[in-house]
């Protein structure tokens, strides 16, 4: 017998359809491009400052947790790349150095790495990150006062403060075109409605994020504003505004469809989009927040693993999960 | 390979190739002087066999290990047995490996033609069960089963394969006396037979019900078969089987009406060859042609790391000798190059939902991965649906974190298995 090659012996199916978790991630980042691009444009190099630290602190804080924990280093994934991006895009473009790093810390660290990493994070690390600096520096996410020194070309004031402050009178001061093409004051990656929804689009149609999610969410914001609005239309919003302003678009499309905290199945999912909707009005309509999306993403967050229990029944059962 | 389409939102479709529509001839192998026979039984060291090294072998003879077997082979042409070892197959299962060296004579043993005359279903288990296409008579002799109906497979159940289709178009005559010996030998009223959905206006056979097989995978595969177009709905952890229903191969029902026809067993097996650069060959072979004269005849260059897959890319198996042979259900074989081999990875479950909407069983394969990645397989079957699996393989084809999702769900049935057998043991 002549000399035999070792071939490889493994198991089937040997074929795959040829997606990896760094070729999502990627596809990720660029439908986020051009929100945060826009950012950029309306806010200037600070705001390039803050997104670029967020991705960059954000890649170190996986690389030294893979270092110290000595497991594989899962930098190249680029999940913490979209964590820090998410990040950056949620904050203000002045805020100092030293929050980025905080928020990226949470994000990265607490939010995904301690509980085993990719896959295992039962909330939207980025959304964790946030919920952290809101609850321990306010001040900073108080957009008109971050944003003091900007000479804008619209309505320098964040439109969800105006209307916790002022009331509905201030609806009027941001026609509806204005706040869909970005012209209102808010974080680096959230302002440009159009930009999110592009993005968006182009995510599910390539099938990377879940679409019952992002358009129950959408319709939870609208049914509940629009509920609020027709019983006391003098005191709520009307649904559209609610929805090209603060954080609801890029909820809707990058932070409630994060794979890990979110459900799989149809029916789960529609709860979960539709229970996020309903959490943001309510916390903005009769909570103390401005915008309650990041709490609001949390909190389906941790009903997911539950309601994600209804599921269909696998074939030949007949009773369920029996 | 088939990729995702750059519109993942629709999912992947998974198109069988399908049968020209003047199918080409099968291009025949010679027969080569060293035949290899594998018997589905493990070599026992403790015992002496009947058949031993040295042994001369009539064409036609059954080769048994030991008085009480079950399991045989049958000598495709006279000639002396030269080598006896154990060969290593899925899962831990021993086979037993013989080399038969032909003598050229052909010597013929004659038992079947004996038989051949009254065609009943226990002589035809002694002579024919290993016979190109693998007629399942041992399926229909079990008395346990209780067979109702009997699926003659049509359509190839795996991507790549057009064996059975170029069977199912040019082989009408036989298939149609084929039938008509199983309605005799078994008695079974119910049979269907499963045809490209194509090909529904040119091929209708008589007297039995036509089931049509869209292209897509897994359409063709029993269980979905079973449950779309029978209306049984598979019981989790039965085999179709166990359920009455027996599905055989297009390509056995042929074998044995060929068989009954000339009074002898025949040993030329079709089957479809994919190179590495995906060119198809339709070959005949004899049952025991090791894959490499295959490989030689085709010019196909097998190296080091490269993958060697005896069946379809989704439910083969991939050998690790190519002195492998060309066994009764070997419908394909394919070589895959080694830089085309996906790579698969111990990432964890990242949740993106892909499986648990690609699955024909809606088996919620994103949590029981977690449980089977623990060991936790009672569990697995108890309250993640492990045992309503199909066996498809398209959670593993569209996993993004490229876990070996498939192998591990086949450990876990293997497994529960094991324990189970421990159980009723102790």
């Amino acid at each position: 017998m002549h000399k035999q090659n070792k071939y490889t012996v493994s198991h089937a199916p040997f074929w795959h359809d040829g997606d990896t978790i760094s070729a999502m991630n990627i596809n990720v980042i660029l439908s986020a491009l051009p929100a945060a691009l826009f950012g950029v444009l309306t806010f200037g190099l600070p705001a390039l400052g803050v997104l670029t630290l967020a991705v960059s602190t954000a890649m170190l804080w996986e690389l030294a947790f893979n270092l110290i924990s000595r497991r594989t280093i899962t930098v190249g994934d680029f999940d913490a790349a979209v964590i820090g991006l998410f990040v950056g895009m949620m904050l203000p473009a002045t805020t100092p150095w030293w929050v980025v790093l905080t928020g990226t810390f949470f994000a990265v660290v607490i939010g995904k790495q301690i509980y085993g990493g990719i896959g295992a994070n039962p909330f939207n690390p980025a959304v964790i990150g946030i919920a952290v600096l809101l609850v321990a520096w306010k001040g900073f996410f108080d957009f008109d006062a971050a944003l003091l020194n900007y000479e804008l070309e619209f309505t320098a004031l964040a439109p969800l403060g105006a209307l916790k402050h002022q009331g509905v009178a201030a609806v009027g001061l941001f026609p509806l075109k204005d706040l869909a093409m970005g012209s209102q004051v808010g974080a680096i990656g959230t302002t440009f409605g159009l930009g999110i929804i592009l993005g968006g689009f182009y995510l599910i149609l390539r099938g990377f994020i879940r679409w019952e999610i992002t358009l129950s969410y959408v319709g939870g914001i609208l049914l509940t504003a629009l509920v609020f609005n027709i019983v006391n239309p003098d005191s709520y919003a009307p649904p559209m505004f609610h929805l090209f302003t603060g954080y609801t678009l890029f909820a809707a499309f990058f932070l409630a469809t994060e794979n890990s905290s979110s459900p799989v199945n149809l029916i789960p999912m529609v709860i979960y989009g539709i229970m996020g909707g309903v959490m943001t009005i309510l916390i903005r309509n009769i909570g103390y927040y401005a915008d309650g999306t990041v709490f609001a993403i949390l909190l389906i967050n941790l009903i997911n693993p539950l309601i994600d229990r209804i599921r269909p029944k696998a074939l030949g059962k007949v009773v369920k999960n029996a | 390979m088939t990729k995702r389409s750059f519109i993942g939102l629709i999912g992947p479709r998974l198109l069988c190739d399908r049968i020209e529509s003047d199918p080409r001839e099968p291009e025949s192998t010679p027969i080569p002087q060293r035949l290899i026979l594998l018997i589905h039984e493990p070599l026992d060291s403790t015992r002496e066999t009947l058949i031993k090294k040295g042994d001369l072998v009539k064409q036609g003879e059954q080769i048994i290990l030991y008085k009480e077997s079950t399991e045989y082979a049958i000598a495709p042409d006279s000639g002396t047995i030269t080598h006896i070892a154990s060969y290593s197959g899925d899962f831990g299962t021993v086979e037993t490996y013989l080399v038969l060296e032909r003598d050229g004579k052909s010597n013929k043993a004659n038992n079947f033609s004996k038989v051949a005359e009254t065609p009943e279903l226990a002589t035809a288990d002694r002579f024919l069960r290993r016979l190109p296409g693998a007629p399942p008579f041992a399926q229909l002799l079990d008395p346990e089963l209780k067979i109702d109906t009997l699926v003659i497979e049509g359509t190839d159940s795996d991507l790549s394969s057009t064996t059975r289709q170029y069977l199912l178009t040019t082989a009408r005559p036989e298939i149609e006396r084929g039938i008509a010996l199983l309605k005799q030998i078994t008695e079974i009223k119910n049979i269907a037979i499963t045809i490209p959905l194509e090909l529904r206006e040119s091929l209708l056979f008589n007297g039995v019900r036509t089931l049509l097989i869209p292209p897509e995978y897994p359409k063709a595969l029993p269980k979905i078969v079973m449950n779309e177009l029978l209306g049984i709905v598979p019981t989790p952890g039965c085999s179709c089987e166990e359920q009455g229903v027996l599905f055989m191969g297009v390509e056995a029902v042929i074998s044995m009406a060929r068989a009954y026809a000339l009074k002898d067993p025949v040993y030329d097996k079709v089957v479809t060859v994919i190179g590495k650069d995906g060119s198809q060959h339709r070959i005949r072979a004899f049952i025991g042609t090791p894959i490499h004269r295959i490989f030689k005849q085709f010019n196909i260059v097998c190296n080091e790391g490269d993958r060697i897959i005896i069946g379809g890319p989704m439910k083969g198996i991939a050998a690790y000798s190519l002195y492998h042979p060309i066994q009764p259900d070997t419908d394909t074989v394919i070589v895959q190059d080694r830089s085309e081999i996906p790579y698969v990875s111990d990432y964890p479950c990242i949740n993106c939902g892909k499986c648990v909407r690609i699955c024909p069983a809606n088996v919620p394969v994103n949590l029981l991965v977690r449980y089977l990645e623990a060991n936790l397989y009672q569990e697995a079957a108890d309250n993640f649906d492990l045992n309503s699996c199909i066996e498809c393989g398209m959670c593993s084809y569209v996993c993004t974190s490229r876990i070996p999702l498939f192998q591990y769900i086949r450990l876990g049935k293997h497994e529960l298995i094991e324990l189970e057998t421990e159980e009723t043991h102790a």
